[in-house]
């Protein structure tokens, strides 16, 4: 097969990730330092974490953006294959904490597979979408597979039970359909089942329940369901134009739970006003819009549909956790990519934004 | 292929413009939640972060009208805990037993105080012991605070308790003028705020605001310290005498002002230790009591007539003993009928078919003419004097008035009144006819004694005219001088007053032996400055009337009340054709030693020492006395004498058909005391009558029927 002559990386994801990350240690740092001092002895213990995670990211990014992407094509299936594996032996030999178990090892090694599963099912649904371009607006012969593949993820996701996650698995793969030419009207169907089945997970598991009622109204339970919602926006509503300077957050101060993971965004704002949190809305936007410039202008649709893949996966986790933060809807778990404090999620996302840049030394500038 | 490359580039497109779309959203609504709801936001925020502690206010000093202290606020120390340093400090069990020890509490409570799950904790509110506060201060705990907290103080006790009322352990008013004007006197508490984090713990440059507390206004009332302890003494004196009423309630007021000078009601209860006392102990019955107030109400009667000029000049009024209203008969409520009188007369006499004819001549010249004086009296409706619970006293709807009612009401039945309603249409009467709103607050002032607020005398209407009221304070003047109000009578001073007493009203009507004996009147009748209601509910024994029991209270509060105020004695006013008999017994004096003297010369010691003297006997020489030498007895007492030789023994008369007063004249003559069982005319007695019996010896007689 001919392959276009490698290029440069696309500077602008690379500098927005970046620029992201270091947000990101910074504020983990501020977010976490008191909770770390007074929980651990250490005002500096996530710190320290996320800095050792980080430096790990950037070297699997740098490897992953001079590995040839297409060489993951040979792979994908594998890749894939022990992604899934690894979700079931979590089910059976994971770390449980706070009432499921995501995690897989032990102390400093351990790390939560449905973080890996996320890359490994853009990569597997790349390739497959890419594959059966003729098979795709048939429901039967070319969503229907795809879907049950998708299914399979996202149940074992959900058994953990980790139903956040799972949403974003299956948005990212719905997004690639999207972008794979699946029919509107495919779509339109996937969508409304895709909503009933969430509506269903949410009906039968009280506790989403009482999330999904907070939701609507925080205020009328502030002490229980509606009190995350309601500490983030009260952290996110101190911040105004400029915020209370860096490390000046007070909801840090033990009254915003998740400070430093899911609802750092919170904290960012705080600190850093409407500036900081729209300045992280923009490397987003950058990541998005160049993330897509690469799929539009790479000539394989392998390297495309990957290219959007990941984008979306990244986005989208976004649009969740800013969208949770901002009370836009119920709390689910999902941590802001990059950002956020957690050594799984960084490397992975790390590793994306290098496939990603890998594929953007093949795409024709024009 | 290249279709399809092109289709997949649109739907990338597509996807583009969506996700951007999506965040722009979110881009907006961070905006809204920092730049629309960001102060409301932050203000929660904060406040979700502050932990107040309350400093309290001092409340303000209630003062009489010369500005003589009745209540006060004095400092006590009270000890604040805050758990979370106390935990933080590990030293729970150590700090819980020095605090068991200092304030003599249990050590498992203090535990359990100081490690709860709250910011701060009292463990104790206001020490009386400053040495246990200054001992808790030395010692420094962690997390201890002893703060300075103020508590009420009434300093003469139960002085004008009902008045003052009382504060509660939150400083809140409770009771009395301390309830009614609590917003005046509680004033604004300070508070010491401090930011901490969601774990108790202050946060690091913590806001720190202190708010310093606004210290409550003081109040000036219109109460007299004096004359408010001249009732208390006159109260305290009826409760311990044989009387031992069930209730009392005495009010002194300035007619002029309609200011309230006194006010003291039985039983009474200490504010300072108001929870040791049973709950309608706190009731004000002088306001919130109704009872039917008898022959007083005549004063009413006799106003509405004498302004509608109902009474002709010369006109007599008879009484046979009683009169027909339809086919009720109204019984007077003397034995004797009064017979052809004035209305002078029938004032001064108290009787009941005159003052009956009168009520309804008013009810000949228009219907509603009685109960328009009545209502214009203050009647019926609260006076709007500043204590709770006061109540709006009962009367016969006007539609359903009939003629019976208006009779009964006339002489007082078949109306209820509280105490203050006819204190103020007592004063109204005394005052030209101006009715005005009673009043126990003067002045609100604050802590540099600046005047905040006054209240002056609010007239609320002219019930009756100048002429009208002068002409009444005359014949009120008349009652005691040669009526039934002579107790009431003061050497030197015009008087005027009307008793009362009623049988009280029960289930299924007048209850037998149950009386409210009432006394109200004003002096000096020419220009009246004290007018003055004293109400004895339920007296025991006989005599149970107005007159008796009331009348001397009455008399001994005026005088004294009169020459503390310097009111100068009169030398004009009528004098009574009788002094009374036995004026009411006032110092007391030492019985001193006549035994072993000739009669005479007993009978000239114990004059001097202003005691009387009885004979029994018919030797000339004082064999033995009693009461005995040394014994405390009122002035004018009489000293028994023994001087031996015969006549010791009484044959006991019939009592048969007699009243009680004619009992009483016969037994007193005869020096045997009288038991009364029942009321009206006597049916039945002990010891029967021509039995041989000794002096003193005790004579219990049985009446039935009702009279007054």
């Amino acid at each position: 097969m001919h392959r276009p002559k490698r290029g440069k990386p696309d500077f602008i994801i690379f500098f927005a990730a970046v620029m992201l990350l270091v947000i990101g240690i910074v504020m983990v740092f501020s977010a976490s330092s008191v909770v770390a001092y007074m929980d651990k002895g250490d005002t500096f213990f996530y710190l320290k974490r996320q800095f050792l995670w980080a430096s790990i990211g950037v070297l699997a990014m740098i490897m992953a953006m001079n590995f040839e992407y297409y060489h993951l094509h040979r792979f994908a299936d594998l890749i894939f294959l022990l992604a899934l594996s690894l979700l079931v032996l979590v089910l059976f030999a994971g770390i449980s904490s706070h009432g499921s178990s995501r995690w897989l090892g032990v102390g400093p090694l351990s790390f939560q597979p449905s973080e890996a599963i996320k890359i490994a099912i853009v990569i597997f649904m790349a390739k497959s979408l890419s594959g059966n371009q003729d098979k795709i607006h048939s429901f039967f012969r070319g969503v229907i597979p795809h879907i049950a593949v998708l299914m399979l993820a996202c149940g074992l996701i959900v058994g953990q039970p980790d139903l956040g996650t799972a949403v974003a698995v299956a948005g990212t793969v719905y997004l690639m359909f999207a972008a794979s030419g699946v029919k509107f009207s495919h779509l339109a169907m996937l969508a409304m089942a895709g909503l009933g089945l969430i509506a269903t997970a949410i009906m039968i598991e009280p506790y989403r329940f009482k999330r999904f009622l907070a939701f609507l109204d925080p205020w009328a339970d502030p002490m229980e369901t509606g009190f995350q919602t309601i500490q983030s926006l009260l952290a996110l509503g101190s911040g105004g134009l400029f915020g209370m300077g860096l490390g000046q957050s007070r909801q840090k101060f033990f009254y915003l739970p998740e400070r430093h993971t899911d609802f750092i965004y919170a904290i960012l704002g705080e600190e850093l006003g409407f500036i900081g949190a729209s300045l992280v809305l923009l490397l987003f936007v950058l990541i998005l819009w160049r993330g897509f410039k690469v799929a539009l202008t790479v000539k394989d649709k392998f390297g495309s549909l990957l290219a959007v893949g990941i984008t979306c996966m990244i986005v989208l986790q976004m649009i969740i956790n800013v969208a949770v933060v901002t009370g836009s809807m119920p709390v689910t778990g999902i941590t802001l990519p990059l950002v956020s404090y957690g050594g799984s999620s960084l490397v992975f996302t790390l590793i994306g934004i290098g496939i990603l840049l890998n594929i953007s030394r093949y795409a024709a500038d024009k | 292929m290249k279709t399809s490359d092109v289709s997949i580039k649109k739907r990338i497109a597509k996807l583009f413009i969506l996700m951007v779309g999506v965040i722009f959203f979110l881009t907006m609504r961070v905006g809204y939640i920092q730049f629309v709801r960001g102060d409301e936001l932050q203000k929660k925020a904060l406040d979700n972060r502050l932990r107040e502690v309350t400093i309290k206010s001092k409340r303000g000093t209630i003062y009489d009208r010369n500005l003589k202290e009745l209540a006060v606020s004095i400092s006590a120390d009270s000890v604040l805990a805050f758990p979370p340093q106390i935990r933080k400090s590990d030293k729970e069990e150590e700090i819980a037993k020095k605090l068991a020890e200092i304030l003599e509490m249990d050590e498992k409570d203090i535990l359990r105080k100081i490690t709860q799950n709250s910011s701060s904790v009292w463990i104790k509110r206001k020490i009386q012991d400053f040495e246990k506060g200054k001992k808790l201060k030395d010692l420094n705990l962690v997390g201890v605070e002893v703060i300075e907290d103020s508590q009420r103080f009434y300093p003469h006790d139960t002085l004008a308790c009902h008045v003052l009322g009382f504060a509660g352990v939150d400083n809140q008013g409770l009771e009395g003028i301390e309830i009614v004007f609590d917003e005046d006197l509680k004033g604004v508490p300070g508070r010491i705020v401090i930011e901490h984090d969601a774990k108790e713990r202050e946060l690091p440059q913590a806001m720190h605001r202190y708010i310093p507390p606004e210290n409550g206004n003081n109040l000036v009332l219109t109460i007299d310290e004096t004359i408010q302890y001249i009732v208390e003494r006159e109260l305290d004196q009826l409760m311990a005498s044989e009387t031992d009423p069930e209730s009392a309630t005495i009010i002194v007021m300035e007619p002029k002002t309609f200011e309230i000078l006194a006010l003291g009601s039985r039983p009474a209860y200490d504010p300072n230790n108001y929870n040791e006392y049973p709950q309608k102990t706190w009731r004000n019955i002088a306001v919130s009591n109704s009872y039917e107030p008898g022959s007083t109400f005549k004063i009413i009667t006799a106003a509405a007539a004498l302004e509608e000029n109902v009474i002709g000049e010369d006109e007599k009024f008879h009484d046979p003993g009683f009169i027909k209203v339809g086919s009720e008969r109204i019984r007077c409520w003397a034995h004797v009928p009064h017979g052809v009188q004035t209305f002078e007369e029938a004032m001064q006499n108290s009787c009941n078919p005159a003052l009956v004819t009168v009520g309804l001549k008013l009810k000949e010249k228009d219907r509603g003419l009685f109960y328009k004086y009545i209502r214009g009296f203050g009647f019926g409706k609260k006076t709007g004097v500043t204590l709770p619970g006061e109540a709006d006293g009962l009367m016969i709807l006007e539609e359903d008035l009939k003629d019976i009612n208006i009779a009964t009401i006339a002489i007082g039945q078949g109306i209820a009144v509280t105490p203050m309603q006819l204190i103020s249409a007592v004063s109204a009467s005394a005052n030209g006819g101006r009715f005005m709103r009673p009043h126990l607050v003067k002045e609100v002032r604050d802590n540099e004694n600046k005047l905040i607020k006054k209240f002056g005398n609010t007239e609320v209407r002219q019930v009756i005219s100048e002429e009208t009221s002068k002409e009444l304070c005359s014949l009120l003047e008349k009652v005691v001088v040669d009526g039934t109000g002579l107790p009431g009578y003061i050497e030197g001073y015009r008087v005027a007053a009307k008793t009362g007493t009623a049988q009280k009203a029960g289930a299924g009507g007048y209850m037998q032996g149950r009386y409210v004996a009432s006394f109200v009147g004003f002096a000096p009748a020419n220009d009246p400055q004290l007018a003055i209601l004293v109400v004895v509910d339920e007296p025991k024994g006989y005599p149970y009337y107005g007159g008796t029991v009331a009348g001397p209270i009455f008399k001994r509060i005026m005088e004294d009340s009169l020459h503390y105020l310097g009111v100068s004695k009169q030398s004009a006013g009528e004098v009574p054709s009788e002094i009374p008999g036995e004026p009411a017994p006032r110092k007391d004096v030492q019985v001193p030693a006549v035994d072993g003297m000739n009669l005479d010369d007993a009978k000239q010691k114990l004059y001097a020492a202003g005691l009387k003297s009885s004979v029994q006997g018919q030797g000339d020489m004082v064999l033995s006395q009693l009461p005995k030498t040394g014994a405390t007895v009122k002035e004018g007492t009489e000293i028994i004498l023994y001087t031996g030789g015969g006549g010791e023994e009484i044959t006991i008369p019939n009592m048969s058909g007699k009243r009680i007063y004619e009992a009483v004249e016969i037994l007193e003559a005869l020096g045997l005391r009288l038991k009364t069982k029942g009321w009206g005319e006597a049916h039945r007695q002990i010891p029967e009558p021509g039995e041989k019996v000794k002096k003193g010896t005790e004579v219990e007689v049985w009446f039935q029927d009702n009279g007054e």
